[in-house]
């Protein structure tokens, strides 16, 4: 059984004559919590949004468990098994939490939909205060919560998140990356994560970093002295 | 410099084509003042529509103002036809501008729907009328008293005049203005410009120079009446640029040519014309977005191209 | 004068029928559909050819008959459109040349095109001291019925829920995993069967021609601006409210000029209020 769940080989998409991603070569193994980092701009988005679905590429294979995805659509990504959290409008706003959560759940059995629901409300406590509340009208903070709720309802075996981090107050940004890291844990649930914030340096497992849709490095954290894991806080990624 | 030829390239083979069919007379001169006729409408929407990109497709309604307010002043009313032109023609436009000014402030969308029905309305309001206005049984007129020829020769000359001005007005100032507001009206607004006026000017012209072609069109035809402006038509009208290419200047001719002619040519298919059309438009939509003439321009291309290779 | 009431709910309660099915697809597919009101004649016509075997079943086919191509249409054109972004403008150049195709249709399979609709007399009902021919009253009644029954699909099965997450979420819909090209489908297929209703009800009541197609869409959509485009309550109200407009305008100034008030009234809301009386659109 292989221990690759993702992986990308030479995979290059463009925006009309532009070049988003370059021969980007990206490998996710089972049960990891993936760190792609990055300026804006660099990519994070399409290649998370190329994995998904959203976008072709004009080059390269996109492979799940060794099998070839490219030609997959959306709908059938998810019934793999790849979600993807987007960066924003990312939840059904004028719904309730609740409903938000039920809806999204609907691959599932009821009793796998309430046991889900419960482990969302466990985590984020103050989505079960607010489950009644009209979803757009959270902050920000909030939605995120529900948008990653979302993802793990859908108990998909790899849970995508474009930039978990942003627009979040920083106690909330160390909130959010460890429950992440919880959700790892708990379900070994696959993760791969998009940020600009050398914070998520603490959850991850390995990390790409990604400049103008080329791949610069890749390092597995735990190889990393903490000089080397300093020096990529603060010189390697701008 | 090529946009210049094809401009001038367009307007002068119009200008030829109406002199040697006055030549040829008969029922193919008719013919060729007739397309003359939508090409003022055709052109117009192309203004209106595409260049200053304003959601606006009632352009039967600012035609049969002209059309209509011509007959009843002058047949009802006893009116010299000059001066019922002329006040048809200010009447169109002034409604073209109120149309604008009462949907100014809903969205794009809602605009192109409203003036939509306004269409659909007109020749309801034509029925209602009916002692004045004939109704479905229409009216008929006489016109003026001049020679068949010279009235040919009246109407090439406006068409001319009225291409002459459409391109010559995109360039001013006005016009690319009306450019910058036709590509983000919002930008446009912010830099200072208010865009309020130059889209009331472009109203304005457009309910003014389809009321013109209105009008030349019921002298032309003698007879008009609710059918001859119903939804088809304007319908047509605002197809004629997007079906024949809306970024070249030659483009509504072709797309006048393309839904003039053909009912003429096919005649004895003209049962499924609205079906042939209707299939034209969507296929025309979906695969050749830009239009016909751009289409040919490319196959034209291609072809060159391997001439020269071989 | 009571009369006139009673005339008033009748028209708004045909009427709210393609009015629902506009909001039906445009609040769920974002499409403004311009060919609803005349497929919807084109199923019209459908059942009046069946009528001789059975009206339940010249009905049933009229109806279904819209559904189909609605589903049809759909999947094969509208889909793609709004795959490229959905733009409106392109939406309805489209839906307005479907529109002529299927009037040319009308023209070209029909061996007439103004007919009425002869369904078996409901006979007279007396309600509240009026007295109305009962197929009057089963519109009316119907059309709320419908309304309803809508609402409870929304709320409470998976297709409505569905429906309501790509209205409000397209992206995240997909992802989630709802077949959103499916559910487009079947909601346009909803929204033509429910102009094809309103239709034939029409034409039973009063009776249709070729232009009739145009006429619906026209009225469906001065009420569903005036309600709100999208908002299935509103478009009900709104539906109800001209309805009275309608007859009232009718008796005092004759048939022709109904229409003018209602476009009257259709550029005062839009001044007053752009987005509807009840101010906004898609509430589904």
């Amino acid at each position: 059984m292989t221990e690759t769940l993702i992986e990308t080989k030479n995979l290059t998409v463009n925006y009309g004559l532009l070049s988003a991603l370059e021969g980007v070569n990206f490998k996710v193994k089972k049960r990891e919590i993936v760190g792609i980092i990055g300026s804006n701009g660099a990519g994070k988005t399409t290649l998370l949004e190329t994995i998904a679905g959203q976008l072709k590429p004009k080059k390269g294979e996109i492979k799940f468990l060794d099998e070839e995805i490219n030609k997959l659509s959306i709908l059938n990504r998810r019934k793999l098994g790849i979600f993807l959290v987007p960066q924003n409008e990312n939840i059904f706003p004028r719904m309730t939490v609740l409903k938000n959560l039920e809806v999204s759940s609907l691959y599932n059995s009821k009793s796998e939909t309430e046991e889900l629901i419960d482990y969302v409300f466990e985590l984020f406590p103050i989505l079960k205060e607010r489950k009644k509340q009209i979803a757009h009208t959270l902050s920000g903070g909030q939605q995120k919560m529900l948008a990653i709720g979302i993802g793990l309802v859908t108990n998909t075996r790899v849970l995508l998140i474009d930039e978990p981090s942003i627009g979040l107050a920083p106690q909330l940004v160390t909130k959010v990356l460890e429950t992440l890291k919880k959700i790892n844990k708990d379900m070994n649930k696959t993760i791969v994560l998009s940020e600009q914030n050398i914070k998520v340096l603490k959850v991850i497992d390995r990390i790409y970093g990604l400049e103008a849709g080329k791949i610069r490095f890749s390092e597995d954290i735990k190889n990393l002295s903490e000089n080397e894991v300093k020096e990529l806080y603060l010189g390697k990624i701008d | 410099m090529k946009n210049l030829y094809k401009t001038v390239g367009t307007i002068i083979f119009i200008f030829l084509i109406g002199l040697i069919f006055l030549f040829i007379g008969g029922y193919y001169k008719w013919l060729v003042g007739y397309i003359f006729l939508w090409i003022i409408q055709g052109y117009t929407a192309w203004f209106l529509y595409i260049k200053c990109n304003q959601p606006f497709v009632g352009y039967s309604v600012t035609m049969g103002i002209g059309a209509y307010g011509t007959i009843i002043l002058s047949v009802v009313y006893n009116w010299p036809i000059i001066i019922a032109i002329i006040l048809s023609v200010f009447l169109s436009m002034i409604v073209a501008i109120l149309f604008f000014l009462s949907t100014s402030r809903a969205k794009g969308f809602y605009v192109t729907m409203v003036s939509f029905l306004m269409a659909i309305l007109f020749p309801k309001i034509i029925d209602a009328t009916r002692e004045i206005s004939g109704g479905r049984s229409g009216l008929y007129f006489k016109g003026f008293d001049i020679s068949e020829n010279v009235f040919f020769i009246l109407i090439l000359l406006i068409t001319i005049l009225i291409l002459v001005f459409y391109s010559w007005f995109m360039k001013t100032k006005i016009g690319q203005i009306l450019t910058l507001i036709s590509e983000n009206d919002n930008l446009t607004k912010a830099i200072g410009i208010n865009t309020f006026r130059y889209k009331i000017l472009a109203y304005g012209i457009a309910g003014f120079i389809s009321a013109i072609g209105g009008a030349l069109y019921v002298n032309y035809i003698g007879f008009v009446s609710s059918i001859d402006l119903n939804v088809f038509t304007t319908v047509y009208i605002a197809f004629m640029p997007i079906v024949g290419g809306s970024k070249v200047f030659y483009g509504p001719l072709l797309g006048v040519l393309f839904i003039k002619l053909t009912p003429d040519i096919v005649r004895p298919l003209e049962r499924y014309m609205d079906i042939f059309l209707g299939i034209s438009f969507l296929s025309i939509m979906l695969f050749l977005p830009n239009g016909l003439g751009p289409t040919f321009e490319k196959l034209f291309k291609k072809a060159k191209y391997t001439i020269v290779r071989k | 004068m009571v009369d006139g009431i009673i005339t008033g709910f009748i028209i708004g309660g045909v009427l709210s029928l393609p009015v629902m099915g506009i909001a039906v697809v445009y609040g769920i597919t974002g499409v403004t559909n311009f060919s609803l009101g005349i497929i919807g004649v084109f199923g019209a016509f459908i059942t009046w050819i069946l009528l001789d075997y059975n009206w339940v079943f010249a009905v049933f086919m009229g109806i279904l008959f819209c559904f189909v191509i609605g589903y049809i249409l759909q999947n094969i054109l509208l889909n793609r459109v709004s795959e490229k972004g959905g733009d409106k403008n392109l939406y309805f150049i489209i839906t307005v040349s479907l529109g002529l195709v299927f009037t040319g249709l009308i023209k070209v399979i029909f061996p007439r095109t103004n007919i009425g609709l002869s369904l078996p007399s409901m006979g007279l009902f007396t309600i509240g001291g009026i007295t109305a021919s009962g197929l009057k009253f089963f519109a009316f009644f119907f059309a709320v019925s419908v309304l309803i029954l809508l609402r409870i699909l929304e709320e409470n099965t998976l297709l409505g829920k569905k429906w309501v997450a790509t209205s409000q979420n397209l992206k995240l819909a997909k992802y989630i995993g709802i077949n959103t090209k499916r559910s487009f489908c079947i909601a346009s297929g909803i929204g033509y069967a429910l102009a094809g209703i309103g239709a034939i009800l029409w034409a039973s009541i009063y009776n249709i021609n070729l232009m009739s197609g145009w006429d619906l869409t026209f009225m469906g959509y001065i009420i569903a601006v005036v309600g709100g485009i999208g908002n299935i309550w509103g478009g009900l109200l709104a539906a109800l409210l001209m309805g009275m407009v309608m007859s009232f305008s009718g008796y005092f100034l004759g048939g022709s000029w109904q229409s003018v008030i209602l476009y009257a009234i259709v550029i005062i809301v839009l001044i007053v209020s752009p987005r509807g009386i009840l101010g906004y659109e898609k509430s589904i």
